[in-house]
């Protein structure tokens, strides 16, 4: 089956994954990379950085544009996302990687917001999930929507702290279907793990 | 591993979800910035009058109603921090009847009852009262509260839930909100394991759908 992840324009998937150590310029070039800049203003030592730091240099990148940036609290959510080791924290080639995404995703969210206003409707929400291919049964989306809309309006940050929840999730399932059937067997210590490592 | 036959889940916290008692005070989950209760005359039927000041303290627009951000200057951690989002979220969806995203003075006071249940639960589980739950105080409280889950699952709550330091512990709203998760997730599983052989097969539609209604 067909997991969301085939690259789409804008799309919920990322095929990047650079290859080298973590931390530190992997690679000639890197060092210039403007990215870069970025994350080793606020990386420590260790050339890791956590939810306060991951915000920060979000903010300072100025991928949210226009829009207020991003919650301490979906930052979180971003980091458990592409923490392979579950350190609770991302080296410079996860953050690049979570950097491509998070501008995919917001070029789809840019696409939907005509008036500028920094938020979605419920409708369009759905339209945008749709296209980035997770297929969600009707009481998901409902559950959703209702979850991430203010007087029903979705702001960037919810939008995105969506996203990231719908990918990790996926990125879970797909791990434990090796054969890609599209179903897992599912252990009830590794459902919990699986569900609350998000 | 898994734990023994017939029976690989938790049990629920003990005591029902609604305790009596006085609203929480002291260290724990206080009333924040508005110290003690206001004279709390004419309180709703059924309701505790000291419930009923407290509400109206929070109630900072005297709508009638308290809202994520409103409940959230009203509770606090024992190192003053006040609660965190996702746990004000979760408690106000709990109590929320209407699905508006607010409760009421009913709400709120079934709400007091409920966060003095966990706040007990967290006193007994904090061995050395030292305001948060470390590690081995995590583990303890799990198998406890019935759970079999591993260390390694110990050691990535901690490392999501609690803030970056050399003895990384939990303070009371991320414990309420782990322990929430807990009981709704293996709520979720056991309503698919009909067998309760501790094993699903799930689509990943399904799983989704599970998940996403579910850890809201």
């Amino acid at each position: 089956m067909a997991f969301p992840g085939q690259p789409v324009p804008g799309g919920g998937f990322y095929q990047g994954g650079y290859g080298g150590a973590p931390g530190g310029p992997a690679f000639p070039g890197q060092a210039q990379d403007p990215l870069y800049g970025y994350f080793a203003a606020v990386a420590g030592q260790d050339g890791q950085i956590d939810a306060d730091e991951l915000q920060r240099c979000l903010t300072q990148s100025g991928i949210a544009g226009a829009y207020k940036p991003f919650n301490l609290e979906t930052c979180r959510l971003m980091i458990s996302m592409l923490d392979r080791d579950m350190s609770g924290t991302l080296g410079f080639n996860e953050f690049k990687e979570l950097w491509a995404v998070v501008n995919g995703w917001k070029q789809h969210f840019v696409s939907f917001d005509n008036d500028r206003s920094g938020t979605v409707d419920r409708q369009e929400l759905e339209k945008a999930l749709m296209n980035m291919g997770f297929r969600l049964s009707p009481q998901a989306v409902t559950a959703i929507t209702r979850r991430y809309s203010t007087r029903g309006k979705i702001t960037f940050d919810d939008y995105i702290a969506c996203c990231v929840k719908l990918r990790a999730l996926t990125e879970c399932f797909r791990r434990r279907d090796a054969s890609q059937q599209g179903f897992v067997n599912f252990q009830y210590d590794d459902f919990i793990q699986c569900v609350m490592s998000i | 591993g898994g734990g023994p036959p017939g029976a690989p889940y938790g049990q629920p916290p003990p005591g029902g979800p609604y305790g009596g008692g006085a609203a929480p005070g002291g260290p724990y989950g206080g009333p924040g910035p508005y110290g003690g209760a206001a004279p709390g005359g004419n309180a709703p039927p059924g309701v505790d009058p000291e419930a009923f000041s407290w509400f109206q303290a929070v109630d900072a627009d005297h709508s009638g109603y308290i809202s994520v951000k409103e409940l959230k200057q009203a509770l606090l951690n024992s190192n003053w921090s006040t609660f965190n989002d996702e746990t004000c979220l979760l408690m106000i969806n709990m109590f929320d009847k209407t699905r508006s995203g607010r409760i009421d003075v009913y709400g709120f006071s079934a709400l007091l009852r409920f966060i003095q249940q966990w706040k007990n639960l967290f006193q007994q589980y904090d061995r050395d009262q030292s305001g948060s739950i470390s590690f081995s105080e995590l583990q303890q409280a799990f198998s406890q509260m019935g759970y079999n889950l591993s260390p390694q699952f110990s050691q990535l709550l901690l490392s999501r839930y609690a803030q970056r330091s050399s003895n990384p512990s939990i303070q009371l709203d991320r414990f309420i909100q782990i322990c929430m998760q807990l009981q709704s997730t293996t709520d979720a599983f056991r309503e698919k394991d009909t067998g309760l052989v501790g094993n699903v097969r799930l689509s990943y539609e399904d799983f989704l759908t599970m998940v996403m209604t579910r850890m809201m």
